[in-house]
């Protein structure tokens, strides 16, 4: 066995595992974003279909594999039908890179973040093809919405990771992780703490998650970019959205929270253990503000999280350059 | 423009204000009612408005105080009373068709003896249209002879209206005891108390 072919059964075997890890986080992440709207509305949520309603999500998605695959009239066939798959498929690849552990990563890339901003990118694309393709003006103002938004929020972003990337000296993500400590002080939150935030509010947007969740907002949209789609369309769109959610979450453990390593062991657990409570937080602000209004969305992009994150970066450099 | 970016700053705050409220709901015990467990207590359903029913008579409780006068036939915007006069002033049939009704009342105020009020049946379930068709007079009857098995209001209110038909004072018909009473009484899907 050559080492080429070594590489190509290690990616299909990680392809595999992260599909399991995409449909198992869907599972989990539809379960506690229900529960805890319920909690927090002073409701059980889900409570009758298994013990505590722990099966509820399983019977959701039993029910979208067996909904019929409908199709408006006047949809752009090839389109409408590839947006979802093109919605599916660059997230797994995205997951290739993360280092879930000291020797659990898929694909040893240096510049991983690269690998992942980029095609991050390629997500906005099959929401503008499904607003597109669907023949519905909703899909296609919420298409619109996801691109503009999408496009300004991944800027910030970009830059408020690229000052972690000036302090480590490293695009590697395992890299970045070794430069880390084991305990909450030794973290990189506490050196870039503005970058920590712009990151936190642009990831909201950027996953179009509530309040920043203007490309599907029920009370305007109905649906958004996926009004049109039904069953296991709509179902990829929506492994795709919670898997977005824990990539991203998982970058944020990377570079800000020490990814793999914690207190008493590093392993998974810890990168498992920190991506799920970003995400319990950003289900936490999702039932607890409204919706911003999409002058607002852009403003706070580009009046604030940019300059900001330009300062950061700046200053960032700067500190650098005289330490080092 | 400092003052404004000042101001945005500050706004952050009330994000954190929201944040602890949310977050203070979240780990609060649940507010809501889990039915077929659990059912709200019937001090709550006191002030519950459900089908209408007749009052229990003065004297006698199985007589109805209606005199068939027609002012809740009238009244109904729904139309679904209907009230036949007998050789008295006293109704021979007294129809209540509850799959018209929108429970606004206006029987209830336009009655000039007061011989309409409204039940406390909150678990009221049918498997057909028929079945809401009520007969008030036989319903009026039945709930006067379950009152005459249990003489004394807090006897008959043995489900838990106790403290209801206590504070309404001693004096035996007290509608609103008697409602209670009656409505607990009514053969009803009820469900275990938990």
């Amino acid at each position: 066995m050559d080492l080429s072919l070594a590489i190509f059964v290690q990616i299909i075997v990680a392809a595999l595992l992260v599909i399991g890890l995409m449909v198992g986080n869907a599972v989990v992440m539809v379960y506690m974003e229900r529960k805890v709207a319920g909690f927090i509305q002073r409701r059980p949520g889900p409570y009758e279909v298994g013990p505590w309603g722990t099966l509820q999500a399983l019977c959701d998605s039993m029910k979208l594999l067996a909904k019929q695959l409908y199709r408006p009239g006047n949809v752009d066939i090839i389109l409408y039908y590839l947006a979802p798959i093109l919605a599916f498929f660059p997230v797994l690849l995205l997951f290739l890179p993360i280092p879930f552990g000291p020797y659990l990563t898929a694909l040893n890339v240096n510049e991983g973040i690269i690998l992942i901003l980029a095609f991050a990118g390629l997500g906005v694309l099959s929401n503008l093809l499904a607003g597109w393709s669907s023949n519905n003006k909703y899909s296609l103002l919420g298409a619109a919405r996801a691109v503009s938004q999408t496009v300004a929020y991944e800027i910030p972003m970009i830059l408020a990771l690229l000052a972690v990337v000036f302090q480590c000296g490293s695009m590697d993500l395992k890299n970045v992780t070794e430069q880390q400590g084991a305990w909450p002080w030794e973290w990189n939150v506490l050196t870039q703490p503005l970058a920590f935030f712009i990151y936190v509010v642009s990831l909201v947007g950027e996953t179009n998650r509530a309040p920043f969740d203007l490309p599907e907002a029920e009370s305007e949209l109905a649906a958004g970019f996926h009004t049109e789609y039904s069953g296991m369309g709509f179902a990829l769109f929506f492994l795709s959205e919670y898997a977005n959610m824990l990539l991203v979450s998982l970058v944020a453990a990377v570079f800000f929270l020490g990814g793999y390593k914690g207190p008493v062991a590093d392993g998974f657990w810890w990168i498992f253990i920190k991506a799920y409570a970003i995400m319990f937080f950003l289900v936490w602000i999702r039932w607890t503000f409204p919706r911003v209004r999409f002058d607002q969305l852009l403003n706070i992009n580009w009046k604030w999280l940019l300059p900001l994150s330009l300062l950061n970066l700046w200053l960032t450099a700067i500190i650098v350059k005289l330490l080092i | 423009m400092l003052k404004a970016i000042w101001d945005n700053i500050k706004g952050l705050y009330s994000l954190v204000v929201g944040l602890s409220i949310t977050g203070r709901y979240l780990l609060s015990p649940v507010e809501t009612i889990h039915y077929p467990r659990q059912v709200v207590d019937d001090e709550i359903l006191a002030s519950f408005r459900g089908p209408i029913q007749l009052t229990l008579g003065k004297k006698d409780p199985a007589q109805t105080r209606c005199v068939s006068c027609q002012m809740c036939v009238k009244a109904c915007p729904g139309h679904c009373l209907k009230v036949t006069k007998g050789e008295a002033k006293a109704p021979v049939a007294w129809t209540y068709d509850f799959s018209y009704c929108c429970l606004c009342g206006a029987c209830v105020e336009s009655c000039p003896t007061g011989a309409l009020e409204f039940s406390h049946k909150v678990y009221l379930v049918t498997v057909s249209r028929e079945e809401l068709i009520f007969d008030l007079l036989a319903d009026l009857k039945k709930r006067a002879a379950t009152r005459a098995e249990a003489p004394t209001p807090t006897g008959s209110a043995a489900t838990g209206s106790a403290s209801i038909a206590a504070s309404a004072g001693s004096a035996a018909p007290a509608p609103p005891a008697a409602g209670t009473a009656a409505a607990a009484a009514q053969p009803s899907p009820k469900p275990a108390q938990a």
